[in-house]
């Protein structure tokens, strides 16, 4: 009665493999292309006076976009039996890569070591480290038969986050740190655990931030940059310009935006680390609340199909992965925007598809494509017409 | 098989309910989602508005153009303060890296052949983001160099800096005065930045508004570095007017010259070679003079000797010079901030009283009436001790009436006028009469001449007796009321009486001009570039004293005696003035220095004041020599050269003799 009941829901999921969710695809590349466009707009004129081709930046996000498509697609197909089989190897693989950036190997920048130089491509194992940990949590918190969500198996979670977790804050990345514990919590509470547990997590994790004030671990420009979000008074000169003048780009966009290519403070280079961490700035002053409102609808959309991917998952696992992914870009995109409206404190998170970064995007599409194929591979709803 | 049958839950979690949770998780979200979206509604519609304009703001930078400061010329143009173009380096810091900050210091340091500890310095003190001038003036080949090399000097422009020049030098120096950075009161009282220039002292500081101009600017399109990408607007800044002085410089430079050489005829009959300062209290200190249009009170020259340069505080000075120049107080101008006893100059107030009023000597019926000036006065206080006053001629002048009492300077004489007015208080006369008649010539209120830190003098009266007493200052008696000495001592110009040599002089101008006291002024007019009349110092009387026409004759006549009558107490100051001679009036002045009530060391404060051509005045000088002495002996010859400079032409100006030591 099983096997009856079964092949016929296997043949349907088969079919129904081949069909995507376009509530992911289009505004994945609507963003994606969008990142691209604004990347122009914010690096073509930098670029121009360094003397180099102003469409440099532009070029290379495209072609990684290109790449990330295919990275999309491919993700977009695999099964979840695969994705537990290798959540491991990635997981051990990624802590390699992460000890081996805080060696010799790695290369600092801007007073922090994040990136493995290979060839022309700078690896980034924090952003490889995200994909390993919804993995690698996905794998834990999916339970045998036990009721509920044991402490141990929490226990087990918590010290699979705050292995990576610790290695990043090393580089120093206060950033990233952040969105494994976020990811952490989404995933546990999707994975039942209790309001005791829960209480207890986020008490733990409110310890842990005082301690690290406390104990003098964070890097001075962390507490600087914290430090000048908690004082706007304090000078434009200081670390707070940037967040200044990102408040300037996108209030002066007004409703409509001055139109791309005419935004002075793109234009003029105000917003520093444009079209990086800020390039939210450049959408809100040349595209203004109209466009700003568009691309936050997209992720909006993008969060409701993971989410949405996750409660009609074939499995626990699948749904954990769904849930993790939806946890990341959230993050990222809460995070970040709210870093250039100033509402929260700079911390150094891109915007996923739009700011300029390789690895980031990858990333950023392999969590997408994965999320995508626990969509592609569930179980039809009661009632669904076949074929569909 | 059984257990892997398809559960209830379609996602088979066991009993927790993962869509609840996914749900509850959605709704979190998309709370955020919300709150972003109310922010970008906030900056974007509720504030955009204010961004936009700090957008503007931006990319706009500001550099001001400053405006040439305008000419001080006396009244046929010549110049007494100028400014000649220069140029020198500025910084703006806002365009200079951080990082290539300490290297541009190296750079300038080698260029200007400054030592780099002392630019570093300026940098700190003009603050981040300053744009500062950090040499003096450049010489224009040097700064060729600079700009071919414009690239090792970021942020480092060559501008115009004009300097400011003083041509005559000493001449006028005081009343010029001269220009710096503000002090933190200037700050204050003003909307002017640290770095401005403003005048400090003089014209410079009076009519700093005028001489200012409004600088220019220069608005360019910047970016993020600060790069210039275009020109937006430029205004080029009007240049300051041209103050035209009612003074004449040769008249200055003649007054200044006398009076240097009245100082040394004083320093003669003491210590040729001596220096005033605390241990030698009686060497004569310094000479003042006013020279003085009666007709309308505009000053030809005004000077207080020794006195200063004002291009010193272009050139610099050393602290020691400086020291050396506050101790000698040359930066004050005397003849409106220095404050003495008139002495018998004063008692003209006393001869109009008389006149006016008829007010004579007890038993003397007219200004006719002789009255015998035996050179002891006995007068009895109220209680009924006796007091003794003593003439400054021992022996007295014998028999005098109002107009050989001025002109031989009786002393009892006028004394009999105060007690006549002491005798008849309350009743007949306003106990104030004599102060009256003092502030209606303008005594112990400023004049408003048009320079700053004037003085106003003192003219004492029962009421600042008592007001005295009440604070116990110290400057009158503790015990006793304000009594018919102290008015005795009061119409000789003695006691607590204290004026100005500007004062004195407006008063004199007055009381021969029919009593016009006209506001004194030393700038006549200021002009714009183009010729335009900007301001005009109009002939504005303070006040209007009645006086008969007889007074004015009257006084006239005896002011001439002063200097010509065979009694006069200027008769041997004067004696080789020349031909117009008998055009000269004036009247002497020696005031004695008492410090609480017991006469000092007798160092007499030497005065004149001349009146010329005395038929129909044009001229009056004023002239003291602070610890002179007699007033006869050093200030009457001093003025006479300054007289006959203004009658008789420079030609006419005989050596500086002592007159006859006379009060």
């Amino acid at each position: 009665m099983a096997i009856a009941a079964r092949s016929p829901v296997g043949l349907v999921q088969r079919e129904r493999a081949l069909r995507p969710d376009l509530f992911i695809v289009i505004p994945y590349v609507l963003l994606s292309g969008l990142g691209v466009l604004m990347i122009y707009s914010a690096s073509a004129r930098r670029l121009e006076t360094l003397g180099v081709d102003p469409g440099a930046s532009m070029k290379r996000q495209a072609l990684f976009v290109v790449i990330g498509i295919v990275v999309f697609i491919v993700a977009s197909m695999l099964e979840t039996r695969f994705l537990r089989l290798v959540a491991p190897m990635l997981y051990v693989g990624s802590l390699a890569a992460l000890i081996l950036v805080l060696t010799g190997l790695g290369k600092f920048n801007q007073g922090s070591q994040r990136w493995i130089p290979i060839g022309p491509i700078q690896l980034q194992p924090s952003e490889i480290a995200k994909i390993a940990v919804i993995l690698a949590l996905a794998a834990v918190l999916t339970p045998g038969n036990e009721e509920g969500l044991r402490w141990h198996r929490v226990a087990r979670a918590i010290a699979l986050v705050a292995v990576p977790a610790y290695l990043i804050f090393r580089q120093p990345d206060l950033g990233t740190m952040l969105v494994f514990g976020f990811i952490a919590v989404v995933m546990l509470f999707v994975a039942g655990t209790t309001w005791r547990q829960l209480g207890f997590l986020v008490v733990t994790a409110v310890v842990g931030t005082v301690a690290l004030f406390q104990l003098n671990v964070l890097k001075d420009y962390q507490v600087t940059r914290l430090q000048a979000f908690l004082d706007p008074t304090a000078s434009l000169a200081n670390a707070n310009y940037n967040q200044a003048q990102s408040q300037i780009a996108i209030g002066s966009g007004g409703f409509l935006g001055k139109g791309v290519f005419n935004g002075t403070q793109t234009n003029l280079q105000f917003v520093p680390e444009q079209s990086t961490d800020f390039i939210f700035t450049a959408i809100g002053e040349q595209l203004g609340f109209v466009g700003g409102v568009v691309v936050l609808g997209l992720f909006a959309v993008l969060v409701w199909r993971l989410l949405m991917s996750a409660a009609v998952a074939g499995d626990r696992f699948g749904q954990l992965v769904a849930v993790g992914v939806a946890a990341l870009l959230s993050f990222h995109v809460f995070v970040n925007v709210g870093m250039t409206v100033r509402l929260l404190p700079v911390t150094g998170l891109p915007l996923p598809f739009l700011s300029l970064g390789g690895t980031a995007f990858l990333v950023m599409s392999l969590a997408l494509g994965l999320a995508h194929s626990v969509w592609m591979h569930r179980p039809p709803m009661p009632g669904e017409r076949r074929g569909l | 098989m059984a257990d892997e049958a398809p559960q209830p839950d379609p996602a088979g979690v066991g009993d927790v309910k993962p869509g609840l949770r996914i749900g509850t998780l959605a709704i979190v979200f998309l709370g955020a989602f919300v709150v972003l979206t109310l922010r970008l509604w906030n900056l974007q519609l509720t504030a955009a508005d204010t961004y936009q304009e700090l957008a503007a703001e931006n990319q706009i930078k500001i550099v001001q153009t400053p405006a040439p400061r305008g000419e001080i010329v006396d009244r046929n143009g010549r110049l007494l303060a100028g400014t000649r173009p220069a140029l020198s380096v500025v910084v703006d810091r806002s365009l200079i890296p951080v990082e290539a900050e300490e290297d541009l210091i190296q750079r300038l340091s080698a260029f200007l052949n400054v030592p780099a500890a002392e630019l570093r310095e300026q940098f700190d003190d003009a603050g981040s983001g300053a744009r500062f001038s950090v040499a003096g003036e450049v010489p224009e080949a040097q700064t060729l160099f600079l700009v071919e090399r414009r690239e090792q000097f970021p942020g480092v422009s060559v501008e115009p800096d004009p300097v400011r020049v003083y041509p005559q030098g000493v001449v006028g120096g005081q009343f010029v005065g001269y220009i710096g950075r503000p002090t933190e009161a200037d700050l204050e009282l003003a909307d002017i930045d640290p770095t401005d220039t403003i005048g400090k002292a003089g014209v410079e500081r009076e009519y700093d508004s005028y001489l200012q101009g409004s600088p220019g600017f220069i608005k360019y399109r910047i970016d993020a570095n600060g790069s210039v990408l275009g020109l937006l607007g430029e205004q080029e800044p009007s240049p300051g007017g041209t103050v035209h002085l009612s003074v004449d410089v040769d008249v200055q430079a003649q007054l200044e010259q006398s009076l240097t050489e009245g100082l040394q005829l004083a320093r003669d009959s003491y210590d040729p070679d001596c220096a005033p300062s605390p241990e030698d209290p009686k060497c004569p200190i310094r000479a003042v003079g006013v020279v003085m249009d009666v007709t309308d009170g505009s000053i030809l020259g005004m000077a207080s000797v020794p006195g200063y340069d004002p291009s010193i505080f272009v050139d610099g000075l050393s602290e020691a010079e400086w020291q050396q120049l506050l101790n000698t107080a040359v930066f004050n101008n005397f003849a409106i901030q220095g404050v003495y006893a008139p002495a018998s100059t004063f008692k003209t107030i006393a001869y109009v009283m008389a006149l006016e009023e008829g007010i004579f000597p007890a038993d003397v019926q007219s200004d006719a009436g002789a009255y015998f000036c035996d050179g002891l006065l006995e007068f009895r206080f109220q209680d009924g001790s006796p007091q003794l006053y003593r003439d400054w001629l021992s022996d007295g002048h014998g028999p005098v009436d109002l107009h050989s009492a001025l002109q031989t300077s009786c002393d009892l004489y006028f004394w009999e006028v105060a007690l006549r007015v002491w005798a008849g208080r309350g009743d007949q006369y306003d106990e104030a009469l004599l102060q009256e008649w003092a502030r209606d010539f303008g005594f112990g209120s400023r004049t408003g001449i048009d320079l700053p830190f004037e003085q106003r003098g003192l003219i004492p009266d029962r009421q600042w007796f008592e007001e005295q007493q009440a604070e116990g200052s110290g400057r009158v008696r503790a015990e006793g009321g304000w009594s018919g000495g102290d008015l005795m001592n009061t119409v000789i110009g003695q006691g607590d009486v204290l004026v100005t040599p500007l004062q004195l002089a407006s008063a004199y101008a007055a009381m021969v001009n029919g009593g016009t006291l006209w506001q004194p002024h030393v700038v006549d007019r200021v002009t714009d570039a183009d010729g335009n009349v900007l301001f005009e110092a109009s002939a504005e009387p303070i006040n209007e004293v009645e006086l008969s026409e007889r007074t004015v004759d009257l006084i006239r006549q005896d002011l001439q005696g002063v200097v010509n009558g065979p009694a006069g107490t200027a008769r041997s100051a004067f004696v080789d003035f020349g031909p117009l001679q008998p055009l000269v009036g004036g009247k002497t002045g020696t005031a004695e220095v008492i410090k609480s009530n017991v006469v000092a060391e007798q160092v007499d404060t030497a005065w004149f004041v001349g009146v010329a051509p005395i038929n129909d005045p044009q001229y009056v000088v004023a002239v003291v020599v602070e610890r002179g002495g007699s007033g006869g002996r050093v200030a009457a010859p001093t003025a006479r050269q300054v007289l006959q400079f203004l009658l008789q032409g420079p030609e006419a100006v005989t050596p500086i003799a002592a007159g006859e030591e006379a009060d």
